[in-house]
């Protein structure tokens, strides 16, 4: 056994393996551990693909194994009393999902979606949301190297490292980054609720 | 390793639950059977048989604990007579029965519990030399041997999946059935490539005449295959209530030893199918109703006996499909409502029962606080109970109802829908927005020229079949954008849920749907008002109201401040 095995993307491995007792307080763990510094790559010649999207003039990406699918905003209908950060849900062929307001959980004011704007479908902890972002970038092909630590004023919130493209910046963060804040904040209700 | 045995323990824990479940249930069985003479040989060869697959399972995954108990009960089995000693051998049995579910849970966590073990089988052994001293096991009903394993499985385990219904469960399905959904799941493929074909035809103008009506063949077919699916996967969701109402038999008998009585649960209608989330969800109010029956009902053996009653009482539970739902009924042979008492609980509380029907007096007792219990046991009397089951069957879709006839019994019905993720619902909007209604808290919808509409401190009323029902604006409440006031809706829904009622005003209705019930993600749990979100035609997400919660908003729901200039116009509005 290494050290490895504290790493939350281990942990989300394994999770399938374990009772499902065990899911919230991994739920828990997981966002805790995820709440500290994150290195993304994991040897410095790795190469990994992202997906970027805007919001604003930021450009940011996201691995793109974590991205299920992209799709055309469709209709987002609002959820009366939900969250900040979630504008209301989508049917995804059936399924109901959660769209996220990514723009307010990255700290940029709120904006109703647009002909550019698309869904980007994520799993995370088992779960599936639907991140609203302006407009689809590219497809991004970085090696570990490539990522430099976030300045420590970076513009982007909860960026995890930066790229350059000569003038151009380009923040990299993950799906779980993202939306952990917000799960985190949502089992901290839930458990002084039950309380 | 560990990983692998976990599971495997995990699978074995899945299997034999159900079976001890089984033979809990059938060991009920035979304490009926053999009270009344009749013939319990094949009810305890089934027993035995079900001891024998857990002996065995348990053997194979070195539970060595299980396997000694199994294998002691399956010896105890022997020695079952229908002498005197009859009654001791069946209460270890059941003790023993009671331990192995123990044990088997205890596996799931790891834990051996030897020592319990150790101790039942010393208690077994005990039991069965005393029924060889007392020469009685001459009369056995089964000789000792039969241990010859089967090729079929001995109990009927389907149907008996795991029980609290959180989205987790685990369903069982038959590799028939799945092979019939990929059949049509590939039905669906080809029905999709041909449209395709189509409309690549459509794309360059080269469509035929003909290709109308095969694009309606194909549209045809599709639209089978995806109700025959729909269908098929409902069923795998189903299983025969009568796992949830056997559950009972062992519920009754350990509480009629409690209290000295004699007390017969008949069972009718077990193998009707319901959705397995409502069976896991109806147990909690059953209980409760049928705790209430032996507490309130059902007199001692000596007021049965002073009444010309049989020592024995009875309740029933029956399920009975009538109209595409499902009713269950609860009933006892007691000694029935008592009116009076509750018209004196109404008087007590400021009602004035007099005004009401009978049946009206009797529906009171769900409402809360109204035990008429007059001393607080574990049974009865806190109060809280009959209002509590009847939000829980309002939540599944349902309704309940008493009935009580005095001196002869009370009976409960409940009305539920087969299944609860597809509901009947009104849907209605406001504002821009529209939202769906569970049909089920549904009392009355009124257009606003049929409602005298006032505002009394701030809240809003009308009066509503000889009451006063509090009213609230839709689209305040649920927050929607548009400018429009509570007075310019055209209609109301009127809404109970528990013994609360309420009215939301709002812009329009449309008829009545069956809609199919899709849960939210978590992170909208904070949603209180919506119990989940629909897809209506082309596609669109309509929240589903929680009604229980809107109706509580409603009651507390105050009209915003007026300007002096609005509230002149307001009331000039009203009145």
């Amino acid at each position: 056994m290494s050290s490895d095995e504290n790493r939350p993307d281990r942990a989300m491995a394994t999770r399938k393996d374990l009772p499902d007792q065990a899911e919230p307080l991994l739920a828990f763990a997981d966002a805790l551990l995820s709440s500290g510094e994150r290195d993304i790559g994991r040897a410095a010649g790795e190469v990994q693909q992202y997906v970027t999207f805007f919001l604003r003039e930021d450009e940011i990406g996201i691995p793109i194994l974590q991205c299920r699918e992209i799709v055309r905003a469709p209709a987002i209908t609002r959820v009366p009393e939900a969250p900040d950060h979630v504008r209301g849900v989508v049917n995804l062929r059936g399924r109901i999902l959660p769209a996220v307001d990514t723009r307010k959980c990255l700290g940029y004011e709120s904006a109703p979606p647009t002909a550019r704007s698309r869904l980007l479908v994520v799993d995370v902890a088992g779960r599936s949301f639907a991140l609203l972002v302006d407009r689809i970038a590219r497809i991004l092909k970085l090696a570990a190297a490539d990522i430099a630590p976030p300045p420590v004023n970076a513009k982007v919130r909860s960026a995890l490292g930066v790229a350059s493209e000569g003038e151009k910046t380009i923040y990299i963060t993950d799906a779980e980054t993202i939306l952990m804040p917000k799960l985190a904040s949502e089992i901290a209700t839930s458990r002084s609720e039950e309380a | 390793m560990e990983e692998l045995f976990a599971s495997l323990v995990k699978d074995f824990v899945d299997e034999t639950v159900p079976i001890a479940q089984e033979v809990g249930g059938l060991l009920l069985k035979l304490e009926a059977l053999v009270g009344a003479g009749g013939d319990a040989k094949p009810v305890l060869r089934t027993i035995r048989g079900g001891l024998h697959t857990i002996k065995g399972n348990s053997a194979m995954m070195g539970l060595v604990p299980i396997e000694q108990v199994a294998h002691a009960l399956e010896d105890l089995c022997g020695h079952v007579d229908k002498g005197p000693g009859f009654a001791r051998v069946v209460q270890v049995l059941f003790e023993g029965c009671d331990l192995l579910g123990v044990l088997i849970q205890a596996a799931l966590a790891g834990k051996a519990e030897s020592g319990r073990a150790d101790a039942f089988v010393a208690r077994a052994r005990q039991a069965m030399d005393e029924a060889v001293v007392e020469g009685r096991s001459s009369q056995a009903l089964v000789a000792p041997v039969d241990t010859s394993p089967r090729g079929e499985p001995p109990l009927l385990v389907q149907g008996a999946a795991a029980e609290g219904d959180d989205g987790r469960g685990v369903a069982r399905i038959a590799d028939r059935d799945v092979d019939e959904l990929l059949e049509l799941a590939g039905e669906t493929i080809v029905g999709q490539t041909e449209l395709g074909r189509l409309h690549g035809r459509l794309a360059r103008g080269r469509f035929e005449a003909s290709d109308v009506a095969l694009m309606d063949q194909v549209l045809t077919d599709l639209g089978r295959t995806a109700r025959e699916m729909r269908h098929k996967l409902l069923r795998v969701r189903l299983a025969p209530i009568g796992v949830l109402f056997r559950r009972f038999g062992r519920f009754l008998r350990d509480l009629a030893r409690e209290r000295g009585q004699a007390i017969e649960l008949c069972i009718e209608g077990g193998d009707t199918a319901v959705d397995r989330a409502i069976i896991s969800r109806l147990y909690e109010p059953l209980v409760h109703i049928v705790r209430n029956a032996v507490a309130h009902g059902i007199e001692s053996v000596a007021e049965r006996a002073a009444k010309g009653k049989p020592a024995k009482a009875q309740i029933l539970l029956s399920a009975r499909m009538r109209e595409g739902r499902v009713n269950v009924c609860v009933a006892d042979d007691g000694r029935g409502l008592d009116l009076h008492a509750i018209a004196a609980k109404a008087k007590a509380q400021g009602m004035d029962p007099s005004a009401l029907s009978e049946r009206d007096v009797q529906r009171l007792i769900f409402q809360s606080g109204f035990s008429t219990a007059p001393a607080v046991s574990n049974l009865a009397g806190r109060g809280v109970g009959l209002d509590v089951v009847a939000s829980v069957v309002q939540g599944l879709g349902g309704t309940i109802d008493v009935r009580g006839a005095s001196g002869r019994g009370t009976v409960f019905v409940l009305d539920l829908p087969v299944t609860v993720s597809l509901q009947k619902a009104l849907i209605f909007g406001v504002d821009s927005e529209t939202f769906a209604i569970p049909a089920g808290f549904i009392l009355d919808t009124l257009e606003s020229r049929e409602r005298n509409m006032q505002a009394i401190n701030r809240v809003l009323l009308f009066s509503w079949r000889g009451d006063f029902v509090r009213a609230v604006d839709a689209g305040r409440l649920l927050g929607c954008q548009g400018l429009a006031q509570a007075w310019a809706r055209p209609y109301a829904i009127v809404l109970q849920a528990g013994n609360k009622r309420g009215a939301l005003l709002v812009d329009w209705l449309s008829g009545v749907q069956e809609i199919v019930v899709k849960p939210l993600d978590e992170s909208l749990a904070s949603c209180r008002m919506v119990a989940g979100a629909t897809v209506l035609a082309q596609g669109r997400v309509v929240p589903i109201l929680d009604c229980v919660e809107v109706v509580r908003r409603a009651n507390v729901a105050l009209l915003p401040e007026l300007s002096e200039a609005a509230k002149v116009e307001a009331s000039f509005d009203v009145f």
